[in-house]
């Protein structure tokens, strides 16, 4: 086990590395510097005072070296400035991740509190009218692209009825706890009703399948009561997919939520690397893209980890052990 | 379950339709004693450092609490706000003198207002000035403008309160810097002592909050990053003091979300200058339009398309104009724009004292354009299209932004215009980053690129027109003339134009230069873009001005009806 | 197949899907039958009622709606279709080979998969979008035309897109392979690929199915998130998504411009799951066993 985690940690800081090169490759790969966008705002820049900017942002340098130089100072731990904030990188992370872990978490609890429910009941007959009723609702809500489901909640919960904030992140000069709160209730809706959605469709079919299990029919045959059948026997087995999609999914959700965060102008980590993609803010981008992919990284090796320890059947060093299992 | 499933989702959408359309009647607040504003505006600016980057969000949040020494008024006349006169050569501020080489410099003298006052308490004087100017010209200090600083050889202060500059160039706009935005430098100049680092240091930046960074009606108080800016008055404000007791500023980038916060109230006032599309606000209008006020101004944001010259079919004079007499921009004006956006001749605006209504003019005439192309040798019509004597298509290629849903629009309308004389146009876009940055830049469009340029009264088209200023390779892509155009008459007279002191001469060379623009059509107008302002009707004072300047230039004078 | 008509909601998928596919095909008949042009424009009949002429109405520029909800159902279904079967097809050999080979093999592979899966988009969309395709040695046809964008958008979400079947699948080799039937096949003689092709993949073809077809919903909608962001399908060529987004703009106006395509997408993404309920318990191998 100590040697399969060494193992993957190695691979981890390997595939990591790669990344960096590779997102920092594709960042710079992007045409059109900064200082492109900033003549097509101003175009009293004169040529010169283009390449004088240029150099002053380390943009006239081939990307290779400029990588280097960049994974040097970030291996002692200094991240550089955001271009656009003129701030160091990690300042201007700080606040964003604080606001996307309010918002991702709460939607990750909530979109888990109703999907798995919702999953579980609608496996208990399949084909019955309750499960046809759940598909409908996860249907709907898979459809419905996040844009669409924003804006009719804000017209709904902040323009007709007038109850929740249409959008931000508190009230100007600042409203406490409660007021935080309140902005949070809508995206968090938004964001979980889809996600629910996703979740409730896993854990049925998951749950489905469990439940068609031989040893499920003999609890069944033995006498074991319904609850007791799903709650004590299926449940345990089909939580091994689901685990698996929530490790997954966990390790999204700091990437943040570009399409939710903005229809409610909350600035979170989607809208700020999509604004340092888009407007080349390149240490930026890098180091809010790069703590992504870790943390989907470590999200992966998560699922993997707890995929092996809730099914035998797939061990770390020896397959051959644990090939017979009980469910074969 | 199918058919439950549609149901479902039609009541569902029904019921969000229903909605939507009685919507509510909930008023922002009781308006009469409202002390405080805000104001919606789809950017957040990336620095406050007025000097840094040219952002439209920055200049409208710093425009409450600074204010430039010249300006253009709502008139477009050039006017005095921190400075107490114009210099001009009638008063014996401006002088010429020999800036070398044969070339004329301009002395002018200004003096800074007695009470202008940061919000600290120190006065405002020409050791600020002098500051600016250091920081300005310094290579290493980030600024955007540094052609402004630069082309300022000397600053000469004579006493605390008046200074004069040097310039080393004599233009007709020789008294105008407007761009010349003052640093404090009681707060700022230890911060300057290692220049490459001053970016990540200014206080505008590390401290916005500070007092001492503003001398207008309003200082920043507070900050949100991506989310809001809040404003309250400044005690040492020298001018009418300022109605409301605090300004928030919001930002809300997606169009659709910012009309439903107005509606509910989140915001009061749907800033012009970066707010609605023009088709959301004249919706808007027809269903709000008892509650708000919608005023649309049409300025100095001139959409157009772009023609590659060096394209062998655009390289005919009567192809190009055959395009314009094709399109039917009255049409499109009138009934997507219900004419607030009027139709360009011109790159000069209608509204500048430049602009002449006798030049010629391209009308919707299909049957002349379809002449023009027969003229040119398209004249052999296959498949409902146009081919010339060798069996070529007639195939242009319309490029522009991604995801500006108004831009696509029109450039769908085009298309199909254009198609009825026979004219084969495909369309494809790019996002912004890579058509601004890469294709339109170094003139990778293969025939045409529509995009706006956004620029101030009588501002003279070097960069557009002149040939100097086509970008290549060679020239490190610099330049804006994207179309190639040559024309050796025209780089003639925008060499004079810039030089002319005399507005009478100047108008002349003015009128020329728009013949042979009109005459030529490197470029095909479309119309001017018209900003829509969204005021609720309480509120009273703003008055949009058409040019780049902002309405918060007059905030002060922003108040509620009685 | 039996099992699909027998249950009357997957049978209901299917005809709903094949209705679909079909009016989709018909585009270009109903166009000419309607005498409509899907991408003539008229100002002076913008936002008209349904009517004989136009049974849905015209949009923002005087287009028929019910034409391009048609041409966008091209678009949209082979957007879906193709790109999901693309990244079934790719996760497949992928996971088949990593779970039956493991060892060296497998880690590759998978922290490839890992890698994919942490792969940031939207630089990604960009540099493709900004990337001359005429370089890449396409005929000029091809990249000039106004599908080009269809093409990428297929490409890219198959490209990034199997992620998930490569790791189902090679949960399942992994259990498959030590099987006696496997080993069976093995002590024979037959060459790996064989055993892959012939006794893994029948066994692990229902998870496969089961994520393509959620990956057809998926992918439309992907499709309308990048329209959001302006790296969609390109005007004029409609698509549901762009429909969509483009209509959220005018929703005060004009809120049936998206309730269409917002329907239509609805009906897909049902029936596909429907359909890939349906398949999972049709294609489990237990059942065939019994048999």
């Amino acid at each position: 086990m100590l040697r399969y985690l060494t193992h993957r940690l190695l691979q981890g800081i390997v595939v990591l590395t790669a990344m960096s090169f590779v997102i920092y490759a594709l960042i710079g790969l992007m045409p059109g510097d900064p200082i492109d966008l900033m003549i097509s705002a101003n175009p009293q820049l004169t040529p010169g005072d283009a390449e004088r900017l240029r150099r002053i942002h380390g943009l006239d340098r081939p990307i290779v070296e400029r990588y280097l130089a960049w994974a040097g100072a970030a291996l002692g731990g200094d991240f550089g400035y955001s271009r656009a904030y003129a701030r160091p990188v990690l300042d201007v992370l700080g606040g964003r991740l604080l606001n996307t872990a309010a918002l991702m978490i709460g939607a990750f609890v909530l979109a888990l509190s109703i999907g798995l429910p919702a999953g579980i009941l609608a496996a208990t007959r399949p084909g019955g009218a309750l499960d046809g009723a759940i598909n409908l609702v996860c249907f709907v809500l898979i459809a419905v692209p996040t844009f669409w489901l924003a804006l009719m909640l804000i017209i709904l919960f902040a323009v007709v009825l007038g109850w929740l904030p249409a959008g931000g992140i508190g009230t100007p000069g600042g409203g406490g706890l409660f007021d935080t709160a309140r902005h949070l209730i809508l995206p968090v809706l938004t964001l979980a009703m889809v996600e629910s959605a996703a979740y409730a469709r896993y854990a049925r079919a998951a749950m489905i399948e469990a439940m068609r299990q031989d040893w499920i029919r003999t609890a069944r045959a033995k006498g074991a009561g319904p609850v007791r059948v799903v709650l004590g026997h299926a449940l345990r087995n089909a939580m091994i997919p689901v685990t698996t999609i929530m490790a997954l999914g966990f390790g999204a959700l700091f990437s943040g939520a570009l399409i939710t965060e903005t229809m409610f102008a909350y600035p979170g980590m989607g809208k700020l690397i999509y604004d340092a993609v888009m407007g080349n803010d390149f240490n930026l981008a890098l180091v809010a893209l790069l703590f992504a992919t870790l943390l989907t990284l470590i999200a992966n090796l998560g699922a993997d980890l707890i995929y092996a320890a809730l099914d035998p059947r797939i061990s770390y060093a020896a397959p051959e052990r644990g090939a017979r299992g009980r469910r074969a | 379950m199918i058919g439950k499933a549609t149901n479902f989702a039609f009541t569902l959408t029904l019921a969000a339709g229903a909605l939507i359309a009685t919507l509510p009647h909930r008023s922002a607040a009781a308006a009469t004693e409202k002390t405080n504003l805000t104001i919606g505006i789809t950017q957040f600016p990336s620095t406050f450092h007025p000097n840094i980057d040219a952002m439209l969000a920055k200049s409208y949040i710093l425009a409450m609490t600074q204010r430039p020494f010249t300006i253009y008024d709502k008139d477009w006349k050039l006017i005095c706000l921190l400075c107490i006169e114009l210099p001009t050569f009638e008063n014996g501020k401006a002088k010429e003198f020999d800036a070398g080489d044969g070339k004329k410099g301009v002395m002018v003298t200004y003096t800074i207002r007695a009470d202008a006052t940061w919000g600290d308490g120190t006065p405002v004087t020409t050791d600020d000035v002098a500051f600016t100017w250091e920081v300005g010209r310094h290579p290493q200090s980030g600024v955007g403008n540094f052609e402004l600083y630069r082309r300022i050889v000397k600053v000469e202060a004579h006493d605390k309160k008046t200074f004069t500059l040097h310039v080393d160039k004599l233009t007709f706009e020789y008294n105008a810097i407007n761009d010349f935005q003052l640093l404090p430098a009681h707060l700022e100049r230890r911060h300057f002592v290692e220049p490459e680092s001053y970016r990540k240091r200014t206080a505008y930046d590390t401290d916005t909050a500070n007092p001492g960074l503003a001398f207008g009606p309003y200082r920043i108080v507070e900050v949100a990053p991506g989310s809001h800016v809040v404003l309250e008055p400044n005690s040492t404000w020298w001018g009418k003091p300022p109605h409301f007791k605090r300004i928030v500023v919001r930002v809300i980038e997606n169009t659709a979300a910012l009309e439903a916060n107005l509606l509910s109230g989140t915001i009061d006032y749907i800033a012009g200058e970066l707010g609605l599309t023009l088709d959301q606000a004249l919706t808007f209008e027809r269903r709000q339009g008892h509650r708000f006020e919608i005023q649309y101004k049409a300025g100095l944001i001139y959409e157009h398309i772009d023609l590659n010259l060096d394209n062998p079919i655009l390289k005919d004079k009567r192809v190009r104009q055959a395009l314009l007499l094709a399109l039917d921009r009255e049409a499109i004006s009138r009934e997507l724009f219900q004419g607030k956006q009027p139709v360009a001749n011109s790159f000069v605006s209608p509204l500048d004292w430049i602009a002449f209504n006798d030049l010629p003019k391209y009308p919707h005439e299909p049957k002349r354009a379809a002449t023009l192309l027969d003229d040119a040798g398209w004249s052999v019509i296959k498949d409902g299209f146009r081919h010339n004597a060798k069996g070529d298509r007639l195939t242009l290629e319309l490029m522009t932004t991604a995801g500006n849903r108004l831009r696509e629009t029109v450039q769908q309308v085009l298309q199909s215009q254009w198609r009825r004389v026979g004219i084969d146009v495909r369309l494809r876009n790019e996002p912004a980053r890579v058509f601004f940055g890469e294709t339109v830049r170094k003139r990778q469009y293969p025939s045409m690129a529509m995009f706006a340029w956004i620029s101030s009264p009588e501002n003279v088209p070097r960069t557009t027109l002149h040939s100097e200023q086509i970008p290549t390779a060679a020239n490190g892509f610099g330049g804006q003339n994207y179309t190639g155009f040559r024309n050796k008459e025209m780089d003639d007279l925008i060499d004079r134009v810039e030089l002319e002191l005399d507005r009478g001469k100047r108008r002349d060379l003015w009128r020329r230069i728009q013949e042979i623009y009109v005459e030529e059509l490197p470029v095909l107008p479309l119309y001017y873009r018209a900003d829509a302002f969204i005021v609720p009707k309480w509120l009273t004072g703003i008055e949009p001005t058409g040019h780049q300047y902002s309405t918060t230039f007059w905030v002060e004078h922003w108040g509620v009806r009685n | 197949m039996r099992t699909l008509l027998a249950r009357p909601a997957s049978a209901g998928a299917l005809a709903l899907l094949a209705l679909l596919i079909a009016a989709a095909i018909a585009a270009p008949m109903v166009e000419a039958t309607l005498g409509l042009d899907a991408t003539a424009t008229d100002l002076l009949a913008r936002y008209r009622p349904p009517s004989a002429e136009h049974p849905l109405g015209t949009d923002e520029i005087g287009r028929d709606v019910l034409v391009r909800l048609l041409y966008g159902g091209r678009v949209s279904l082979s957007v879906g279709l193709v790109a999901a079967v693309m990244a079934a097809a790719i996760g497949t050999l992928i996971g088949l080979t990593a779970g039956y080979f493991r060892g060296v093999f497998d880690a590759a592979l998978m922290r490839l998969t890992d890698g994919v899966i942490a792969l940031p988009l939207l630089p990604l969309l960009i540099v493709l979008a900004a990337v001359d395709l005429s370089k890449l040695g396409l005929p000029e046809e091809v990249v000039r035309a106004e599908q080009a964008s269809l093409y990428r958008i297929i490409v890219i979400t198959a490209l990034v897109g199997w992620t998930t079947v490569a790791r189902l699948v090679r949960g399942v080799t992994l259990s498959l392979r030590t099987r006696e039937f496997v080993r069976a096949a093995e002590a024979l003689g037959a060459r790996p690929w064989r055993v892959m092709l012939v006794h893994i993949l029948p066994n692990a073809l229902s998870p496969i199915i089961v994520a393509a077809t959620l990956a057809v919903g998926q992918i439309i909608l992907f499709e309308s998130v990048l329209s959001f962001l302006g790296l969609g399908i390109q005007p004029p060529l409609p698509s549901w998504g762009n429909m969509l987004t483009n209509a959220q703009e005018i929703i005060w106006t004009a809120p049936w411009l998206a309730i269409y395509p917002g329907l239509l997408i609805l009906a897909t993404v049902a029936a596909c799951n429907l359909l890939g309920d349906t398949l999972q318990e049709a294609l489990d191998p237990r059942r065939e066993q019994k048999r």
